[in-house]
């Protein structure tokens, strides 16, 4: 499907619901209100024949921005749909009971910055060590004051920095 | 009766650990589980660490074997959020770095599938016929991988002239013993049976897993970066894109051998078209923007996302390794076949992460039993050692 009928056929389902920017030849950008996130996927995967590639997360001050990839290949062009999932308790309907292929960003996203997909089949941590705490969100800006790896040394020697003060950094290239 | 076997989280024919626990009735798998993130290094994070430049250098590291996909796509990332467009040079470099490295991962699978198939000759010739590849791969980067050649804006050593008679010289020698291989995999009438309606995976439930590359293409979906969304001199060569129809094993082997003359075609291409020039565009500082770079990895589509806040680091650097999307369709694969195919068919992906060091095999009520790594790569050869025997007796 051809850019300018994708925009048109977007637009006239989801109205002022959707933001719709062009930004180079190679990609269109969809911001979507939550409401309407999985309808969004849903309309542009099964009815549009995008594909679905994977997805990503930007943390921010306020929430996270959530993003899915999904090209057009033949039409040479990536179509990004993008929503603002708001603190505190970020949430979102999963659209992996649509997309299957969806699940595991999904699950990784959700362990990463703490974004709750609702009934997604199985929102299991996907890539988190057994023994890490189960409120500890990586990617997070912001960490836990009891989630502070301990300065001490166990050896009872003082640390150096704490001596001589921190080294100087090294040179960027 | 359900069994639960779990395997891993090291597997004797892959490269890195995923733990998988098959659910079994008698010798048929009935289900999987799949767990990974056994080498989570926090890559994404150390990125956001690292100066754009330096970014390249901690990419290429992300795997081993793919270590011109990953900076490849990330510098196109930046390239795509800066609109900068590469000097003709620098692309024919890059594209000639990337098909050397398809060509090499493809062989290494060609080996560790046939080893664990029982055919040690296949293993062992392809990875002698890999070695000339690897020496031209140091003689042009300076390594046998991670060859520290992408940059933003271009490459960071030019390819010298002197050594493209013997690159033409060892891309015609390989042609003829990629022939020779090919011919030894579609002809053999016992890995036919062995790989033939062995982890099928169709077009639809591709599109529906969001399956990539080979995994993708051997299920009859026809999907590859380099054409679908050009980057660099990939829009300045010919070459066509294997697709086959059933997407079993063996159409997955068939798609990566039949590959690999592609990739030899796209080489000797690129060396014809090259002319002397420029080998990076300047760039001075990356402004607040977003970019996406994708290409198409030995194991499907790269897909590398940056965003920037105008300062010396990225604010945010997503990687999706092909082998995500691809490790998923194992869910659909995977059942309805044996435990001895099992191994075989998660290794048919390719996967860039996945070992198995043994298998548990729990009862019914709660009794454990171990196979060893060399027990599941018996268990496996020894259905190929049966298969050859039902032919040789006719």
């Amino acid at each position: 499907m051809e850019k300018d009928e994708l925009k048109k056929r977007i637009k006239e389902k989801f109205g002022e619901k959707v933001e719709i920017a062009e930004r180079s030849p190679g990609r269109v950008f969809v911001y979507a209100e939550n409401d309407i996130w999985v309808d969004l996927a849903s309309f542009i995967f099964n009815d549009l024949d995008g594909r679905f590639d994977t997805g990503a997360a930007v943390d921010d001050r306020d929430g996270v921005e959530v993003m899915f990839f999904m090209p057009f290949d033949k039409e040479h062009y990536y179509v990004t749909i993008k929503t603002f999932a708001k603190k505190p308790r970020p949430a979102l309907e999963s659209i992996s009971n649509i997309i299957t292929g969806a699940k595991w960003i999904e699950r990784e996203i959700f362990e990463m910055y703490e974004v709750n997909f609702l009934n997604h089949p199985d929102l299991r941590p996907l890539l988190r060590a057994d023994n890490r705490p189960e409120d500890f969100y990586p990617a997070k800006r912001e960490v836990k004051e009891e989630h502070e790896m301990s300065r001490v040394r166990d050896d009872g020697r003082e640390r150096y920095d704490e001596v001589h003060g921190k080294p100087p950094k090294g040179k960027n290239p | 009766m359900v069994k639960k076997i779990p395997i891993g989280p090291f597997h004797p024919i892959l490269e890195e650990p995923e733990f998988f626990e098959l659910h079994v009735d008698g010798e048929q798998v009935v289900g999987i589980d799949m767990k990974i993130g056994w080498s989570h290094r926090g890559i994404e994070l150390l990125s956001e660490h690292k100066t754009w430049d330096q970014v390249p250098f901690l990419v290429e590291r992300v795997c081993g074997i793919c270590s011109a996909s990953h900076p490849f796509a990330y510098v196109k990332a930046v390239e795509d959020l800066l609109g900068l467009e590469v000097p003709l040079r620098a692309q024919y470099i890059r594209v000639i770095v990337a098909e050397l490295e398809r060509l090499h991962s493809h062989l290494l699978w060609t080996g560790l599938a046939g080893h664990f198939l029982g055919y040690n000759t296949v293993f062992m010739w392809t990875w002698k016929y890999r070695e000339p590849l690897l020496d031209v791969l140091e003689a042009v980067t300076g390594n046998r991988n991670h060859y520290a050649t992408y940059r933003i804006g271009g490459v960071r050593r030019d390819l010298p002239q002197e050594e493209v008679p013997g690159i033409l010289k060892m891309l015609n020698v390989l042609e003829k013993n990629n022939d020779l291989l090919t011919k030894a995999i579609v002809d053999d009438p016992v890995i036919h049976a062995r790989t033939k309606g062995v982890g099928l995976l169709p077009e639809d439930k591709c599109r529906e897993y969001g399956a990539l590359g080979p995994t993708a293409r051997a299920g009859h979906y026809d999907i590859d970066a380099r054409r679908d969304h050009p980057i660099d001199a990939y829009d300045k060569v010919d070459f066509d894109v294997i697709v086959c129809e059933n997407g079993d094993v063996y159409d997955k082997a068939v798609v990566r051998q039949l590959e690999n003359f592609e990739a030899i075609k796209i080489i000797r291409q690129c060396l014809e078209k090259m002319e002397p020039g420029d080998i990076c565009a300047e760039v001075t500082e990356i402004p607040p923007g977003e970019g996406l770079g994708v290409y198409e990895a030995p194991r499907g589509e790269v897909l590398h996302y940056v965003r920037s806040d105008g300062g010396n680091m990225p604010l945010r650097h997503k990687i999706r390794a092909p082998s995500f999307n691809n490790i998923l369709t194992n869910e659909y694969s995977v059942p309805g076949n044996t435990v001895a195919d099992a191994g075989l068919i998660t290794a048919a992906v390719d996967p860039c992460y996945s070992c198995t060091e043994r298998v548990g095999v729990l009862d019914s009520i709660g009794r454990r039993s171990v196979i060893t790594e060399a027990d599941l790569v018996r268990l496996s050869q020894e259905k190929t050692e049966k298969i050859r025997k039902r032919f040789t007796s006719r």
